[in-house]
Order: structure tokens, then C-alpha cells, then sequence
């Protein structure tokens, strides 16, 4: 495959539930309330519990390491947190639709860019990564 | 501004940790399983988290982790965390803007092994609202 701007890396349509929520706060010792509990979530203002801003970040990012294969590959990523990822208390839990295409192409990297939204709502913004372009044959 | 808090407590990152993290990823690659697994790149949120709660127990700037959004994040990598690494994060309070009620505060995170490797570089902006009295 040839490697230039504008090339689409892949999608991802990934589904988070609030067992995914209790389970990545465990594994990332991240136990802010607002992910777990609808009380805590409204005494903020929140609709309701909402995912790690993290992630909803690791999952944009397995776009970029599905493609490249080595997740060692990967040198920078960035992103902002424009949109809360609101999950409920139900079996399906909340869509997270990412797609990655080639924004950059340099000597040794190429720079990715993710565009990640949830119900038709971006969640992140200025998603970017950057891989070295050894892993890419 | 400028402050940089002693590094966490060192910690090993082990192939039972990675197989968790990325399980929570819901992440199948292989490289986070077998004899020699690298650490998903976000895995780097765990140290992260340690020298972030020295930011929010520091008295002085009477932080509370209840007022606290993240607005943004960057990762940039020197090498990817394996098994068997032992590495501690320091902190440094990179900005800090006030407007109004609000602070904004830019940090960043130096994640390096006890031999001093770095490894990986966690910044991120957070807006912190006083509470109005």
C-alpha cells in the first residue's frame, strides 16, 4: 500500500460499556467517581457516567497500532478533550467510531490523524500520532 | 510555575499489568502478550496518575482532583515500556493561567527508568475551578 496524505489507515467502531469503564479504572488506577457512578456524574452537571477521557484516547490509538502492526511504532500522540463520551447502564453501551488517515508524510514518520466521534458527536479533537516509518514496510 | 515534585515511588511494570491494561482497551495485539510484551503506548497513564495525585495533595496549590478536567494530552515516546522496566515519573507544573474562578495548569510528567533512560514524556492541561464560597 502506498503511504500518502489523504490515505485512509483503517476504522474502528468500538463499544463502550461501564464494564469496560469499572474494568480500565481498575487497570488505570483512574477512580474518579464521574466514571462509575450516575450520582457523582450529575452532581457535576454531567447527563450521566462518562468514559475516561484516557480511554476513549487508547482506543482512537489501536486505529494507528492495527495498521502498523508494532505499537512500539508509535513516537507522539496528542488529542484534546472536546466532548464527554456519556456510557449507559445498558448491555450495548456507547459507539466510539474512529477513522484514521495519513495527514503527514515525512522521511522516517508519518503522522496520522484520527477522527473519533460517538453518535455522530466528535469527542476528541486534534487527534494525531505520529509512527516511525520503520514498521511500515 | 516552574515546580517539579519528587518522582513517584519506583514502579515495575509487570506482564500481568500489560495483559490488564490492555484487556481494559479491549486491545487483542499480540505484542502486549508471550515472553517479551511491550506496554500499550497509553499504559503510560498509570504512572501518570501516581505523580498526579503529588499535584493534588500539594497544600500550597489546594488543587481538588472533584474540580479538575483534563483538556488535553500528549504522549511523546523514547522508547516503549516493557515488562521487567522499574521506572518513576516526576512531575513539572509546566503553566499556569488564571481567568477568573479558573486555573488552567500544564504539566508534565517525565516517565524514566532508575538509571535515568527516559522513556516517555506524559503532558496534559487540566482547568481547575475554585469553589465559590
Amino acid at each position: 500500500m502506498s503511504i500518502e496524505v489523504g490515505t485512509q489507515i483503517g476504522e474502528l467502531a468500538i463499544s463502550l460499556t461501564r464494564a469496560q469503564l469499572v474494568r480500565y479504572a481498575g487497570a488505570s488506577t483512574d477512580f474518579n467517581p464521574i466514571h462509575w457512578s450516575d450520582r457523582a456524574a450529575s452532581a457535576l452537571g454531567l447527563e450521566g457516567v462518562i468514559a475516561h477521557g484516557m480511554l476513549t484516547l487508547g482506543t482512537a490509538l489501536r486505529v494507528v497500532t492495527d495498521w502498523v502492526g508494532d505499537p512500539a511504532a508509535v513516537r507522539r500522540y496528542s488529542a484534546r478533550f472536546t466532548h464527554p463520551v456519556v456510557v449507559p447502564d445498558d448491555d450495548e453501551g456507547a459507539e466510539v467510531r474512529c477513522v484514521g488517515t495519513v495527514s503527514a508524510v515525512a522521511e522516517d514518520s508519518v503522522t496520522v490523524t484520527i477522527e473519533v466521534t460517538c453518535g455522530g458527536q466528535k469527542v476528541l479533537g486534534a487527534v494525531t500520532a505520529e509512527v516511525s516509518r520503520k514498521g511500515l514496510q | 510555575m516552574g515546580r517539579t515534585y519528587p518522582p513517584t515511588a519506583p514502579y515495575e511494570v509487570s506482564a500481568a499489568k500489560i495483559a490488564e491494561f490492555a484487556a481494559a482497551l479491549g486491545d487483542p495485539n499480540p505484542a502486549y502478550s508471550g515472553e517479551a510484551p511491550v506496554a500499550p503506548p497509553t499504559f503510560a497513564a498509570v504512572i501518570g496518575a501516581a505523580a498526579w495525585d503529588g499535584l493534588f495533595a500539594d497544600p500550597e496549590l489546594d488543587l481538588s482532583l472533584e474540580r479538575v478536567v483534563h483538556a488535553d494530552q500528549t504522549f511523546v515516546w523514547h522508547r516503549p515500556l516493557r515488562a521487567g522496566d522499574t521506572v518513576t515519573g516526576a512531575l513539572n507544573i509546566d503553566k499556569v493561567r488564571c481567568r477568573g474562578a479558573m486555573e488552567i495548569v500544564g504539566v508534565t510528567v517525565r516517565v524514566a527508568t532508575l538509571e535515568g533512560e527516559p522513556v516517555v514524556d506524559s503532558s496534559s492541561t487540566f482547568v481547575h475551578t475554585r469553589a465559590t464560597s
